[in-house]
């Protein structure tokens, strides 16, 4: 597949990024996979290079070559500026993602090993266009004596290409870098020449520091090469820069290597002159030169001296002591080092470590020598748990490299026999061979079975699968031999799934493999070849799986055996006669059924599990040939359970093939007594049943007929019964019989009957007949179809495309379900590879507009190419489609199919289809969806890692929900894992897939390992996600590590903070569960009860669907059904409103009361509280909402407010009124702007007591404030008047006068003299205005009446009433405009006109506004406008008209 | 009859070592009543097991046998054993199923 890559590049429209890639090569480890790095936001912690402050502290113990170099690098770097972080925080938080890694593993076990390294340093590499010097820094810091496991020329090697690479991709080294360097090169004891690196660093413009200095003097030491490093440290004293102890160490080493023993020894005096006391590496210098020489006195005399002078040495100073005398060879010294340990508490993960590096280094015997030293668990207490006894498990660690660095079959097994012996390890051959098999090495797994088998230990057939399965996997014969000889020589026999899963699959055929046994010297007879090759036959040869069976020679064999094959095969359905002959078989032949089951219920229930196996997709392919197969098991009497059959039926329903379940049906205990028919009733037709329904009805038939009765009806049942057992030659019979009785149903019944039985001629034989009975009657959609099908099965094109022109003449309607029954018959055809057929029909269908294109019924069409291997007519195919029907069907199954053939030219072709189609984008995806399906993964990964490709939801979510339908969860795992880092990809909808997987197949590990991998990608995860995986775990009786009570549709919910604190999921500690496996029994207990609970969400959504749709009364039943159902204070108050604003006040508080009594602590909201207010008010009840009011602890919206007033008003209820205004007084709601005041007197009148309401209005108009409020009063008096409330009026008109005459007040009597025009009486308002002049004169109130009323089409009456009644009180301009608005308005277009006309000769000024309005006007009236028409629009100028008023409204108020 | 209404009686069983095959974990489980269906599925690339295993007993009386013993000891590792919650409903392997 890298070749069709490769030819991809030459793709003109190739997408951006696929030709680059081909190219590069990708290998990461399949762990990555669903690795991820930091997303979101982690806590800054360490993202610098000072390290040393952070993890030296925590981790100085396990860290310990480094502790020191960090330290230096935080003298050399400190003083440098670091801009380049504060630019890139995302890479500081990788930076940190990646050291925490690291940190952590060097943590637990003091070192890193090498696929964690290589998995950051790709991780890094891809992450980061430009890597940061932290990261490169940390990176090479871990090439050194962190790894033990790896060789040491290896270690710097990979310290190579670390700085190799990183320089590639643009990191720029420094100073610190270079010194990291030299100390993996000190490290790993690699040969360089110092003055070399000086150079290079030179080129690269790096100045060397102090730390340079002292290493490169460190190895020249390291080589005994003190005149070099004499250079370098004349050159340090010459610079001024100080000669540390570190110096001197290494010039102890230096003399030492050197062979000048004593002139290191004399270093030490050098050191106390200078003023430097010797530290601990001093001695550890001095202790390794004396190990070197195997000098054990003076090792000893030095140690001594170490102690007195006070420089304690601890465990891990010794330890490359220890390294020391095992390289030179001095192992008799090795005890006594041992004996100085003190096996402090850091020892065990130092000495592992220690084992290690020996180990890596060749001396795997003292690394054995001081595992066996391991201070001992039993005399240990600390390091056992109280009640737990630690099986000892000594030197796994160990014996795990030993494997791993492929150390001698010989010496492993003799590790394992010492320490199996030695009782530190329990088993150790055991543990070895589980790495020896999971690392595939053959020849140590065979010598350490060999040891099992000397310790009389099971060997078991699949310890051979690992050996296996790499072999079978490369089809390689002679290495499947190899090993199966190697069982033989142990006596183990390949048992049955060992040679079906484990040989066979390498060889071409079963014979092939039989021969290469046999070749190979091994016996045919085992139970084990026989069953393997049962499976084998049943997956390949029925006929000869038969024969065989059907031998007496043939050993019982359950058929367990090799049921699941057996399935696999019949579902190919190439062989239907020895299918039924198995069937036989098995239910005759007691040999194949399990003791004490009878041997017809072994066949059925085989049936059953036959077509449970079966997709809906292989039914309908296969159709035909199932009915076949069931007719020829009705043939040979095999009989089914009415149970079994009921199942059966319930599979097919599901199927959508319920045509089926006739032909089921009459196998129900064919050949059975009629009594064995429990419950029989007539859901399942036993067919002696029909049987004897059938003879009756014909006897009934007969029986009419003599007494010349009309039986249609009858006939029809008759023949239906027939065509119910397929009994076509007697319903034809009949119809011959009743020639002239026959309807259109029976006709249609014996047309389908026909075309399932394929009988094409007998059916269109009767089609002609009804014709020629009644031409008028037409046959139905469904009947039409079935014919088509059965001529287009018989390859009688024409014809078919004949009836169906003969539909659309007859307009023949095709519903929803025709529509389904077409695709199925062209698929059907197009599995079959009826190309030309199929696409013959589809025109046909579409061009008469029987049926709508769609890809749906498009794509039966490419599968028939599919099907026929035609990949490039296929893809024609699909061109076609596009251009004619203008639908792009999916070329996904043509391109798996092309990637599956390896055609790399069509698949390029196709790639070009698509892309030109439907654009790159979408044809990435088709390709990346065609190589995850066929299970190419990395070429999948490649297109998917394309820079700039974007995540497409529909396009990944189709491919999920194929996966999770069709099970195939590898490719869906995969595309999870590649997705990682696609841009906007919904990470937490990719997780949903797979754990929705996990649900179905109830894996609650994955599902849980998932969790952990969000938590790795700093997901956070949606409610919906964390409560299907609360699911997943409670279903399993899982704790549940995270906290789900809350409700996902609890909106406010915060999801985040949920998971953070959520601590790690709990399988890691098994413990606990072991010890109480009680509780884990009544554990599914609760589950039960909680049944109707995990159905709750779903019952509430849709009751808050419904309210949000306002169907409240539907939402109502649904929440009196849904009892039980926990509600949420919200949703409930939801459902409150609703029902409230529907106006069902009764209703609604039933719904309180529940809320309350569920939830003690309920509170109607807000919005329900003024709702109720509100719709209390409209239904009369004022009283109850003035209750609510008083209950309720927030103040009413003001137009809760307002309503009630107005309705106390009405009501006449003063001290309703009275008590509002006290509520509200003081609080928010500004008092002023309420009705409280018109609606006292309203409420006052009503009441009869008019008193009251003139000292309210009277106090109210002498109020100096009340000019502000004029909405109020004319409110009162247009209420009288049109009560006629004559009384009232005499009042209050007395009081407006007296309030105009004694205070000046005019708005009163104003008000009430245009509340008299408006109510249309002209003469009390004459009257009025006779008695007060002054109203004449209240312009504002005037214009502000015409203004009111110049907006309301109709009212210019009374602009003329009033005009003529006080005609001057304004300009003729402003009369003029609202004149001219009013006409407008009206849509007076002439009088409009004329007003205009006469405005002009008037030489008044005509507004813009009006002139707007008025060239609206004339267009609408379809005149060009005879003047200039203004250009801004009427909104325009009305903003202006309200800004101008402010305006002036504030200068007034200035001055 | 895979009939979902039909009461399966199954335990779940995990923390296999690797020595185990589907053979042993049946033979094991027969002590506390009459062995169904017993799967422990194994990884085809690898040849190695998943460390889980589904038994099914044909009577309720064996499900609680093998629940009330405890710990389970088997080869010298202790099995976890619980009672599968939801009856497994194992994918359809499209290629070989395996029955045992």
């Amino acid at each position: 597949m890298a070749a069709l890559l490769r030819s991809s590049r030459l793709l003109k429209c190739s997408p951006l990024g696929l030709l680059q890639i081909s190219g590069t090569k990708r290998t990461g480890p399949p762990l990555r996979l669903l690795f991820s790095g930091p997303l979101g936001a982690r806590g800054t912690g360490v993202c610098s290079r000072h390290i040393s402050p952070v993890s030296g502290n925590a981790s100085s113990r396990v860290w310990p070559y480094t502790v020191g170099c960090v330290r230096n690098y935080a003298v050399a770097t400190e003083q440098k500026d670091e801009p380049s972080i504060a630019e890139r925080p995302n890479q500081a938080q990788e930076f940190d993602f990646a050291l925490a890694r690291l940190d952590s593993s060097v943590r637990r076990t003091g070192r890193i090993t090498k696929v964690q390294l290589n998995r950051i340093f790709q991780d890094i590499c891809k992450k980061a266009a430009y890597p940061s010097g932290n990261q490169a820094l940390l990176l090479l810091r871990s090439c050194g004596s962190l790894m033990p496991e790896v060789p040491l020329e290896q270690r710097t090697e990979l310290a190579h290409q670390v700085w190799e690479k990183l320089q590639e991709l643009g990191t720029v080294y420094d100073v610190s870098h270079y010194n990291a360097l030299l100390k993996v090169y000190l490290q790993n004891e690699f040969k360089f020449t110092p003055t070399d690196f000086l150079a290079k660093m030179e080129a690269a413009n790096v100045q060397p520091n102090r730390v340079t200095y002292q290493r490169l003097i460190a190895a020249y030491c390291q080589n005994g090469d003190i005149d070099g490093a004499s250079t370098i440290l004349g050159y340090m004293k010459s610079n001024d820069l100080p000669i540390t102890e570190a110096v001197f160490n290494s010039l102890v080493t230096g003399h030492a290597q050197a062979g000048d023993i004593e002139s290191a020894k004399k270093i030490l005096t050098v050191m106390e002159g200078a003023g430097i006391e010797p530290g601990p590496d001093t001695y550890v210098a001095l202790l390794n030169a004396y190990a070197e020489k195997g000098d054990l006195d003076n090792l000893k005399k030095t140690m001594e001296a170490a102690e007195s002078a006070m420089c304690s040495l601890v465990d891990r100073d010794l330890m490359p002591v220890i390294i020391t005398l095992a390289k030179a060879g001095h192992q008799e010294h090795i005890p006594h080092m041992l004996e100085r340990f003190s096996h402090e508490r850091a020892y065990v993960p130092d000495a592992m470590n220690l084992c290690l590096s020996l180990t890596t280094q060749g001396l795997e015997d003292t690394a054995f020598y001081i595992l066996k030293n391991f201070p001992s668990l039993q005399n240990n207490p600390s390091l056992q748990s109280k009640d737990t006894i630690i099986e000892p498990h000594l030197g796994h660690f160990l014996l795990r490299h030993c494997v791993n660095i492929d150390m001698s079959p010989e010496k492993i097994c003799r590790f394992c026999k010492e320490l199996q012996e030695s009782k530190l390890n329990t088993e150790p051959v055991i543990f070895t061979l589980n790495v020896a098999l999971e690392t595939q090495k053959t020849a140590l797994s065979l010598a350490l079975m060999k040891m099992l088998k000397e310790l009389d230990l099971p060997i078991r057939p699949h310890f051979f699968w690992p050996l296996l399965s790499p072999h079978v996997k490369d089809r390689n014969q002679a290495g499947v031999v190899e090993v199966l000889k190697s069982m033989h020589d142990l006596k183990i026999e390949p048992d049955s799934e060992t040679l079906t899963h484990y040989v066979y699959p390498a060889f071409t055929d079963v014979e092939a493999a039989r021969e290469a046994l046999k070749d190979a010297g091994m016996s045919l007879e085992s139970e084990g070849i026989f069953a393997a090759q049962v499976r084998s036959l049943a997956l390949n040869n029925l006929a000869e799986l038969h024969t065989m069976l059907s031998d007496p020679s043939c050993p019982v064999t359950d058929l367990s055996v090799f049921r699941g094959s057996l399935i696999v095969g019949f579902k190919k359905f190439s062989d239907v006669e020895s299918m039924v002959k198995i069937i036989e078989l098995l239910s005759k032949d007691p040999r194949f059924s399990r003791e004490g089951k009878e041997m017809h219920n072994t066949s059925a229930f085989f049936l059953y599990h036959f077509i449970d196996h079966m997709s809906e997709k292989e039914v309908h392919a296969n159709k035909d040939k199932l009915r076949k197969f069931f007719n020829q098991l009705k043939d040979q009497k095999i009989s089914v359970t009415p149970n079994i059959y009921r199942g059966i039926r319930r599979l097919l329903d599901s199927y959508q093939a319920s045509e089926l379940v006739k032909d089921v049906g009459a196998l129900v205990n064919h050949g059975l007594e009629s009594d064995a028919l429990p419950g029989s009733g007539p859901e399942y037709a036993p067919e002696k049943k029909i049987g004897s329904r059938v003879y009756a009805l014909e006897k009934k038939l007969a029986k009419r007929k003599s007494e010349n009765q009309p039986l249609g009806f009858m006939l029809k049942q008759a023949i239906q019964s027939h065509a119910a057992e397929d009994n076509l030659v007697r319903a034809l019979e009949l119809k011959q019989e009743y020639e002239d009785e026959m309807l259109l149903p029976a006709y249609a019944t014996l047309i389908g009957l026909c075309c399932r039985l394929n009988n094409v001629e007998e059916a269109l034989n009767l089609k002609r007949e009804l014709t020629r009975k009644d031409s008028s009657v037409t046959l139905d959609g469904n009947k039409y179809i079935s014919l088509v099908n059965s001529l287009a099965k018989k390859d009688r094109i024409e014809e078919a495309v004949d009836l169906l022109k003969e539909m659309k003449e007859r307009e023949v309607v095709l519903t929803d379900k025709n529509n389904t029954q077409l695709f199925h018959m062209l698929f059907s055809l197009a599995n079959n590879g009826a190309a030309s057929t199929v696409e013959r029909l589809q025109d046909s269908i579409f061009t008469l507009g029987l049926a709508k294109p769609t890809t749906l019924l498009l794509s039966p069409l490419i599968t028939a190419y599919i099907k026929n291997e035609d990949l490039s007519g296929a893809l024609e195919a699909a061109s076609r489609c596009l251009k004619l029907y203008n639908h792009m069907v999916p070329v996904h199954g043509i391109m798996v199919a092309m990637v599956e053939k390896g055609d790399a030219d069509l698949l390029q072709k196709a790639m070009e289809f698509a892309s030109n189609e439907r654009g790159e984008m979408a044809m990435m995806f088709d390709l990346f969806f065609a190589f995850l399906q066929t299970g190419r993964y990395r070429e999948a990964r490649r297109i998917i890692e394309t820079p700039g490709l974007r995540a497409r939801t529909t396009r990944i979510s189709w491919f999920a929900a194929k996966c999770i339908n069709s099970n195939q969860i590898e490719p869906l795992e995969q595309m999870v894992g590649m997705t990682e880092k696609l841009f906007e990809c919904d990470r937490d909808e990719m997780y949903s897939y797979l754990l929705k997987h996990y649900e179905v197949t109830n894996e609650w590990q994955k599902a849980v390992a998932l969790w952990t991998k969000m938590q790795e990608e700093n997901l956070i995860p949606r409610d919906g996600t964390l409560l299907l995986l609360a699911k997943i775990l409670k279903n399993n009786g899982q704790e549940v590590p995270f906290d789900v009570s809350k409700m996902w549709y609890q909106e406010e919910a915060p999801p985040a903070e949920v998971k953070r604190e959520a601590p790690t999921p709990k399988i890691e500690a098994p413990t606990p569960k072991i010890e109480a496996p009680t509780p884990k029994i009544e554990a599914p207990k609760p589950k039960v009860e909680e049944g109707p609970s995990s159905k709750d969400p779903s019952l509430q959504s849709p009751i808050i669907a419904l309210c949000k749709k306002n169907r409240a009364q539907e939402a109502l039943t649904m929440f009196k059904e849904a009892k039980d159902s926990p509600f949420n204070a919200k949703s409930f108050n939801l459902l409150i409103c609703v029902l409230l604003s529907e106006g069902s006040i009764k209703d609604a508080m039933a719904v309180k009361d529940i809320a309350t009594s569920r939830i003690p602590e309920f509170q109607m909201s807000h919005a329900a509280n003024d709702l109720y207010i509100i719709t209390t008010t409209l239904k009369g009840q004022a009283n109850d909402a003035l209750e609510r009011m008083k209950q309720a602890d927030h103040m009413p919206s003001k137009l809760a407010l307002t309503r009630l007033v107005q309705a106390l008003g009405n009501s006449g209820n003063v001290s309703g009124i009275q008590e509002v205004e006290e509520l509200i007084k003081g609080k928010v709601v500004n008092l002023a702007t309420m009705p409280v005041v018109t609606r006292t007197a309203i409420a006052h009148i009503k009441s009869g007591d008019l008193e009251g309401a003139t000292e309210v209005l009277e106090a109210f108009y002498t109020n100096p404030d009340c000019e502000s409020q004029p909405q109020g009063m004319p409110y009162v008096f247009n209420m009288i008047l049109e009560d006629n409330n004559e009384e009232a009026l005499d009042k209050l008109s007395a009081m407006a006068e007296r309030l105009a005459n004694q205070f000046a007040r005019y708005r009163p009597v104003s008000d009430l003299f245009l509340e008299l025009l408006d109510a249309d009486k002209v003469e009390d308002a004459k009257f009025m205005l006779a008695r007060n002049n002054a109203v004449a004169e209240q312009t504002d109130t005037l214009v502000a009446y015409l203004f009111r009323k110049s907006r309301i089409p109709g009212q210019l009456g009374k602009i003329e009433t009033l005009l003529s009644l006080i005609p001057d009180f304004a300009e003729k301009d402003v009369v003029n405009k609202h004149v001219m608005r009013c006409h407008i308005n009206d849509k007076d277009f002439s009088s409009a006109k004329a007003l205009y006309e006469e405005w002009q000769k008037s030489g008044g000024e005509i507004d813009t506004v009006s002139l707007k309005r008025l060239a609206v006007m004339y267009r609408m009236f379809g005149e060009t406008v005879p003047f200039n028409e203004p250009r801004e629009s009427i909104r325009f100028f009305e903003l202006k008209e309200k800004a101008q008023k402010k305006e002036k409204a504030q200068k007034e108020a200035e001055t | 009859m895979a009939a979902p209404s039909k009461k399966v009686f199954e335990v779940f069983v995990t923390k296999i070592p690797w020595t185990l095959a589907g053979k042993e974990m049946r033979e094991y489980f027969a002590q506390f009543g009459p062995v169904k269906k017993c799967l422990l599925p194994f990884h085809k690339e690898t040849g190695f097991h998943k460390g889980f295993c589904w038994v099914g007993f044909t009577t309720e009386e064996g499900l609680n046998n093998a629940l009330q013993k405890d710990p389970h000891t088997l080869e010298g590792a202790k099995l976890l054993v619980q009672k599968n919650i939801r009856p497994f409903q194992g994918p359809r392997l499209s290629k070989d199923a395996e029955y045992d």
